[in-house]
């Protein structure tokens, strides 16, 4: 009985001098000027034959550690490693999903130095994904929210979206936006935009999709509308000394045989101030 | 082949007596289990982690389980003598050694059976699905230690059971990098050493081929004549390997 607690309390003692040894070390400062951590970052093909069979796994653990490592929400030069980091867990596993979305959002994180070159780190993980998941509009989806929010370039938010909403499945809130993007960057003219949302009103998948669909075709309309006819108003405008006060005089003056209507069947009003169209917009779904 | 039924039945029994077996299946149990813990270092889908380690986990331990205890089986029979009890009988020598495999795999494939059950009862927990792929997933793990295990015995008859462990441990790994050969194929020069270089790659088991991992993990579709023409392959390795042990075992001298 004395001997083995006499023992026991030696393995007790020695496992004692263990963790305080450990703990002594981990406070010892030791010179890393090349970055230990991330020094031996494994090339995929060597991390696929020491997996034996079990690459994904191996992208698991990178991917946890990533996780780990990255949580830190710090500017710190170890985010330069981010792009390799991401690139072996992602040729690892070319079809891991969050890999590509938590590596674009983590690459994000950092607000100091240089953001074009940034962005582009991230889009070329976004494309990767993109080449790999040809099915996934999620990941377009996210991509395009990225650029969109994070980045303000609306150009690349809409090559993304227009991505998303061209895979199978892509619900028709994301074809919306390409629509609305489209509109907003003015990157076709006033009828494609108005062939754009007239299919979307056909092709709409619920009641909600189609009053969506109808508003934004409204708004095409009187966008096309309001390219014809706001010269009119400022012609009217010069001649006159003021803006016209309905669409009536502007017939009487004969700039227009008829009152002009909108995509529902109303007249429009005039903005009397900016002497400007204005859409009154009461649509009912027909 | 009553005698290699006796003989498998009485390996099965001899094997799940075993403390290394409840050792191994202890560990991969254990980290089956843990998955959780590691699907909690994550952040997005838990799931995909819990399967990964889940099926890495129980190829290990079935690994492991087959090396070691067909080493163990054979080298056992041999050293306590009771290999002459079983040969005084009307027992062949490839009979006795088709029935120790025999009862290897079975106690692979309930161990298989059992852990995955355990893999699938976790991923049922944690996402609310039952996944009947992971058990395909088992059931092709298996067909690799059907490989693994032949060759285990043929190691076990060929040499000492410490050697014949790492050269089964080496079968394993070389097994699953021997598609690298295939591609030295397409680098080297000369029809002769691109040839050689193919011979040694078709004599070595492709133990990838029973790889669906990754397929059952991501939903991806597996084709059929994939997992067809791997049962042959896997047979038809595991028959060359066993008859090779055979042959060996016939004339050795178990004195």
């Amino acid at each position: 009985m004395r001997r083995g607690l006499a023992t026991a309390a030696v393995v007790v003692a020695l496992l004692g001098v263990a963790v305080g040894a450990e703990l002594r070390l981990g406070r010892v400062q030791r010179a890393d000027p090349l970055g230990r951590e991330l020094l031996y970052l494994p090339s995929p093909e060597v991390l696929k034959v020491v997996s034996v069979g079990n690459p994904g796994l191996a992208a698991d653990i990178f991917y946890m550690w990533s996780i780990q490592y990255y949580s830190l929400f710090e500017p710190h030069e170890r985010f330069l490693y981010l792009e390799p980091v991401y690139n072996l867990i992602t040729d690892l596993d070319p079809l891991y999903f969050d890999a590509y979305r938590i590596g674009a959002l983590i690459m994000q994180i950092q607000t100091g130095g240089d953001q074009r070159q940034l962005q582009e780190t991230v889009q070329r993980l976004f494309d990767k994904g993109l080449a790999n998941l040809p099915t996934s509009w999620e990941l377009a989806e996210a991509a395009a929210w990225d650029m969109y929010m994070r980045f303000r370039d609306r150009r690349q938010a809409l090559r993304y979206a227009e991505v998303a909403a061209a895979r199978a499945g892509a619900p028709a809130r994301i074809k919306r936006m390409v629509g609305v993007w489209r509109d907003s960057e003015k990157v076709w003219t006033a009828d494609d935009s108005i062939a754009y949302w007239r299919q979307a009103v056909e092709e709409a998948v619920d009641a909600y999709d189609r009053k969506m669909s109808l508003s934004k075709l409204y708004d095409a309309v009187a966008a096309r509308d309001r390219e014809t006819l706001d010269p009119v108003l400022g012609y009217l405008r010069e001649d006159l000394g003021r803006c016209p006060a309905s669409w009536d005089e502007v017939v009487r003056r004969g700039a227009l045989v008829s009152v002009p209507l909108d995509y529902v069947g109303n007249p429009y009003g005039i903005d009397p101030e900016r002497c400007e169209l204005v859409p009154l917009k009461k649509i009912s779904d027909q | 082949m009553r005698a290699i039924r006796a003989i498998a039945a009485n390996t099965f029994r001899e094997a799940i007596r075993d403390r290394i077996l409840y050792l191994f299946v202890g560990f991969a149990l254990a980290l089956v289990v843990s998955t959780k813990l590691f699907g909690m270092l994550t952040v997005g889908d838990e799931a995909k982690i819990v399967k990964d380690i889940g099926l890495a986990s129980i190829q290990f331990f079935s690994m492991l389980i087959a090396v070691m205890m067909s080493m163990l089986l054979v080298s056992r029979e041999v050293d306590s003598r009771t290999v002459f009890i079983i040969l005084a009988k009307p027992v062949r020598r490839w009979q006795f050694l088709v029935g120790k495999y025999l009862g290897l795999v079975a106690i692979v494939a309930a161990n298989l059976v059992f852990i995955t059950l355990v893999l699938a009862v976790m991923v049922l927990a944690y996402t609310g699905q039952w996944d009947p792929m992971l058990f395909f997933a088992a059931a092709m793990t298996l067909l690799e230690m059907l490989v693994l295990a032949a060759f285990a015995i043929l190691f076990a008859v060929l040499t000492r059971p410490i050697l014949g462990s790492l050269m089964t441990l080496a079968v394993f790994v070389v097994g699953h990098t021997s598609a690298e050969l295939w591609l030295l194929t397409r680098q080297l020069p000369g029809t002769l050493t691109r040839g050689l270089v193919a011979v040694v790659y078709y004599l070595i088991p492709n133990l990838e081929r029973f790889n669906f991992r990754t397929e059952v993990v991501h939903g991806l579709p597996i084709p059929p004549a994939a997992v067809g023409w791997a049962v042959v392959y896997a047979i038809a390795f595991a028959a060359v390997a066993l008859v090779l042990a055979a042959l060996r075992f016939r004339s050795k001298d178990l004195r």
